[in-house]
């Protein structure tokens, strides 16, 4: 099944494309807005931006509990072999992990984030919930039960082979790669991804656009 | 700046990350100021990512076990809950 890419295309022929590989979950509804913001950024500077859904994910019609880890990999590779080249690959926090598969002239990633680490926040969300809920769960109790079944966080049906996968999923190496973080040495901005309810940084979309072009003009893309 | 006064800046500005609350309600924040219960955007979620962002911007790891309500009630009782990990 082809799942739906939103694209924006350039007044004129692209320069290049810079497929976004998006965070994972909830946190890609939290940067959602910026990403489009920085895709509309990139545009005016002579670059299509390609946002695809991951099957499960977004408006994807897949059920996330059939999908793994490896799924979402080869879904990335494949539409970066359908995308004229030459292709950037743009990639945000828990997208890291999955950009590996793809082939392209160049990747960037922004705030990159472990599997694992994304795996106890969800895990912890749960117990929290629970705990309100008047049950008892731990991150224990969580691990052992998604071993057989798929497993709710966070309103998210994950497969056993997923919270396996993801639990021990580290961004891969590629090259030629620029890896960036937020802060003073890094891109100017708030971790949107982390917020509570959703927000919108139109000089974080900027600071983003700007890095992805800079980056692909000092590897060779015009 | 002292490690007290440093985990109190890490604190204030990792909860303004995750609840929006800009630098000047995060800054504003007291000893007594409740969190959750009493900041409509601190739910469970955002309780988890303020508990895996401590971790990871101060250095530390929490167990499941010495997680209790109490902890997340007021600004004081989190930064208390904190130095003590730091200087664990």
């Amino acid at each position: 099944m082809t799942e739906h890419r939103l694209r924006i295309d350039p007044a004129d022929r692209p320069r290049a494309t810079i497929l976004i590989v998006p965070p994972l979950f909830d946190e890609a509804n939290r940067l959602r807005r910026t990403l489009l913001l920085a895709m509309r950024a990139l545009a005016s500077e002579g670059f299509a931006a390609v946002l695809p859904d991951l099957p499960g994910q977004n408006e994807s019609l897949v059920a996330l509990e059939t999908v793994a880890l490896d799924d979402w990999q080869d879904a990335l590779a494949e539409i970066a072999a359908d995308l004229p080249g030459p292709v950037v690959i743009a990639s945000i926090r828990g997208g890291a992990l999955i950009d590996h598969g793809a082939k392209a002239a160049a990747w960037w990633r922004l705030a990159a984030v472990s599997g694992s680490s994304l795996m106890r926040t969800m895990m912890r969300a749960r117990v929290a919930a629970d705990r309100e809920a008047g049950l008892t769960s731990s991150l224990e109790s969580l691990q052992a039960a998604a071993q057989v079944a798929p497993l709710l966080l966070a309103g998210n049906a994950l497969s056993p082979a997923m919270v396996a996968a993801l639990g021990e999923a580290e961004a891969q190496p590629v090259q030629p790669l620029r890896s960036i973080a937020l802060g003073t040495d890094g891109l100017a901005g708030t971790p949107l991804w982390l917020r509570a309810e959703p927000g919108e940084d139109a000089a974080m979309a900027r600071a983003i656009a700007a890095d992805i072009v800079a980056w692909s003009m000092a590897c060779g893309i015009n | 700046m002292t490690e007290a006064s440093s985990v109190d800046a890490t604190l204030r500005a990792l909860l303004a990350d995750i609840l929006g609350l800009g630098e000047e309600r995060a800054a504003a924040l007291t000893e007594d100021s409740g969190l959750f219960g009493a900041l409509p955007e601190f739910d469970s979620m955002a309780v988890a990512t303020v508990l895996t962002e401590m971790e990871d911007r101060l250095g530390i790891i929490i167990d499941d076990d010495e997680i209790d309500s109490e902890i997340f009630e007021t600004y004081g009782n989190l930064l208390a809950f904190s130095l003590r990990k730091v200087t664990d």
